[in-house]
């Protein structure tokens, strides 16, 4: 096991390409890290980079604390599980699993013991014999997985391994892999782009855009404090409401922050960091969990009236598609209990928990800091 | 249940109708020259008497067999056959290899390589017979500025066949090479960044990655290659005749000279005959043997 260090990593292909710019993150030795990013945000190819698939323009790559830019993949002690698998397609199971450690000279026996020790691990023993074409998506996966785990490696590298699999599949294989890594407690380096997985699995996400990292910290940390409106708009579904607005001084300290004709007061006890921000445009952001039906359930409950375009039943609960303050509003998006009824046109009466509020620099869209709230 | 049957049926109709004209020329110019051929290799058909009246079973096959110039001219043309497609299989995959790595200019290389594969075989025999005339030719002429003794190309029993062969993968080689880069380019990329992580280095990635991916393309490149080496016949007429004495006599020439120059087409047909089989044979071995691999 080791930790992965990255630093002022970049990437710029011959064409000029510059897919990855100044990374810089620490993986710490065990750590379930996820890059998520949406596609083309230089995610794979860091991933690609730390396992040596591709070159490192400049920067400096760290596995423990060995300096392994210019060492060779199979040097590197590292393995992948690539999104399509990349299983060797006229092997069998068994010698897909076997390969690697056969090219590094290990002994028949061996590897024998250690592939059974897989197969009976990932629930793969009676497909042994047969030929990645034989196999069903998620069976590839489970060869694809087995394959990197039976070289017990000092990290594992995953390019989006679920994304191929159904919806159940994924779930399942979600679950799978969180056990898996505690188990085990190798490192972990997973892409993906998809947000439900990031905030399941990850003990640490690190966003990235445009090749650069955004911001890297806990699920819940970066969801509670995401650190401009890119993060804010990328986690959960259905995402944050980001509103344009401004904010207004008010009595006692008290900022209104003021989206089209809804005015909500910001009490002084939690506008302490918008000060900065008096009469300027910002973006105001609203998580759609953060809207209740009554005053008591929220901690700072501020009123708003809403007029409801839509509801969509997912079953444990109901998304409401509504204007804020009338017809003409802006369109927000608000999570609500799963017997919430709402006619079309309806004005429904909400109650919005101010200690959640987010409210960003309209120009540089950063996230203004916000006093927790005790 | 009835239904979908007669849908069945109808679609078979309908599938036999459209390849009827294809498959009644198929007949009119392949199947019935060969049971035509097959017919004549048991009578005693000759140029001089050309009819049928005299069936003579195997005895054209006997005596085919039994003609020690047959014999050689098997023998010769295996040995020729081994040579060329061995060569320019190495030699193909090689080119290919390399230009499956190379990212610019490929169109103009595909071109250059494919120059040789236009040209009609004569034309190329022609082109080569100048090239390697024993006084007058280039080849001779860049020699001796080299301060190498002019050879004899064509004239000489021993090198004659190896001249042949030479000309044959001058004119072949491509081939390979576009059959072989085709399949190459085809190769998914994937497994190759498995292996490199796995601990493969090129030439183990060639092994157990490239070579196993590549075997039905192979088979099938070396069997395509194989029957048309088998079947050389213009370089020969064109170049040698089959000389000097017999030394690149090769199984279609002399079965030629036997119809046409000593005018015994039974015989002919027979040694045909025996030469189609032996084909066959060797087209089944392969394709087995290659479909045990993948």
């Amino acid at each position: 096991m080791a930790s992965i260090t990255l630093k002022n990593m970049n990437k710029i292909y011959a064409n000029g390409v510059s897919a990855v710019r100044e990374v810089s993150l620490d993986i710490r030795d065990g750590e379930f890290m996820i890059l998520l990013g949406p596609s083309g945000c230089g995610k794979s190819t860091t991933l690609r980079m730390i396992a040596g698939l591709e070159t490192i323009t400049s920067g400096e790559l760290l596995i423990g604390e060995r300096r392994v830019n210019d060492v060779d993949p199979a040097e590197r002690d590292i393995a992948i599980v690539f999104q399509n698998y990349a299983l060797y397609p006229h092997m069998t199971v068994a010698d897909n699993l076997g390969f690697g450690l056969k090219l590094r000279g290990v002994a028949r026996e061996e590897i024998d013991r250690r592939r059974d020790r897989i197969a009976a691990m990932l629930g793969i023993e009676p497909l042994l014999a047969r030929k990645p074409s034989q196999l069903s998506g998620g069976q590839r996966q489970r060869v694809a997985l087995g394959r990197a785990l039976v070289r017990e490696p000092q990290a594992f590298l995953l390019d989006e391994p679920l994304s191929n699999l159904d919806a159940k599949l994924r779930a399942t294989m979600r679950t799978e892999l969180i056990k898996l890594h505690r188990n085990l407690g190798t490192t972990i380096v997973h892409v993906t782009h998809d947000q439900v997985e990031a905030m399941t699995m990850g003990e640490r996400i690190c966003i990235m855009k445009d090749g650069e990292i955004i911001q890297v910290g806990a699920p819940m940390d970066v969801y509670r404090n995401p650190t401009n409106t890119f993060v804010a708009g990328f986690l959960a579904s259905p995402p944050m409401n980001l509103l344009e607005g401004r904010l207004d001084a008010s009595s006692n300290g008290a900022i209104d922050a003021v989206i089209g004709d809804a005015r909500l007061q910001i009490p002084a006890s939690l506008a302490a960091g918008f000060q900065t921000h008096h009469g300027k445009a910002v973006i105001i952001g609203l998580r759609p969990e953060d809207f209740h039906l009554s005053a008591s359930a929220a901690r700072h409950a501020v009123e708003l009236i809403v007029v409801a375009i839509t509801t969509e039943v997912l079953g444990p609960e109901v998304i409401l598609v509504a204007n804020l303050a009338h017809a003409r509003g802006p369109e927000v998006q608000i999570r609500m209990p799963r017997d919430f009824l709402a006619k079309p046109d309806e004005a429904v009466k909400l109650y919005f928990d101010l200690s959640q509020i987010q409210i960003f620099d309209a120009t540089t869209t950063r996230a203004l800091p916000r006093q927790a709230s005790k | 249940m009835n239904q979908s049957l007669t849908i069945e049926a109808a679609n078979r109709r309908f599938g036999w109708f459209m390849s009827a004209p294809s498959l009644a020329l198929l007949f009119a110019v392949i199947l019935f020259p060969v049971f035509w051929a097959l017919f004549t290799s048991v009578h005693d058909y000759t140029l001089i008497t050309p009819n049928f009246d005299n069936f003579t079973g195997a005895a054209n096959y006997v005596e085919a067999v039994n003609t020690p110039e047959f014999r050689h001219s098997l023998l010769l043309t295996t040995m020729f056959v081994a040579g060329v497609v061995a060569i320019e299989f190495v030699l193909g995959f090689i080119v290919a290899l390399m230009l499956n790595s190379v990212e610019r200019f490929k169109p103009i290389y595909y071109g250059i390589l494919l120059c040789p594969l236009l040209m009609n075989p004569v034309i190329v025999g022609l082109i080569w017979r100048m090239f390697l005339h024993p006084s007058l030719g280039i080849v001779n002429y860049l020699l001796s500025v080299a301060g190498v003794e002019p050879v004899n190309w064509l004239g000489s029993t021993k090198v004659a066949i190896w001249t042949i062969i030479m000309v044959d993968i001058w004119h072949q080689v491509s081939f390979m090479i576009v059959l072989l880069l085709a399949g190459l380019s085809a190769l998914p990329k994937e497994p190759y960044e498995a292996a490199r992580v796995d601990g493969a280095g090129t030439i183990r990635a060639f092994l157990h990655i490239t070579l196993p991916l590549m075997g039905p393309v192979i088979m099938v490149t070396l069997l395509i290659r194989l029957i048309f080496a088998v079947k050389t016949y213009d370089l020969v007429y064109i170049m040698t005749r089959g000389g000097p004495g017999t030394s690149t006599d090769f199984i279609s020439y002399f079965i030629y000279r036997t119809a046409f120059v000593s005018l015994n087409i039974g015989e002919a047909s027979a040694m045909s005959a025996i030469l189609l089989s032996l084909i066959l044979l060797l087209t089944g071995y392969l394709y087995r043997y290659m479909r045990t691999l993948t």
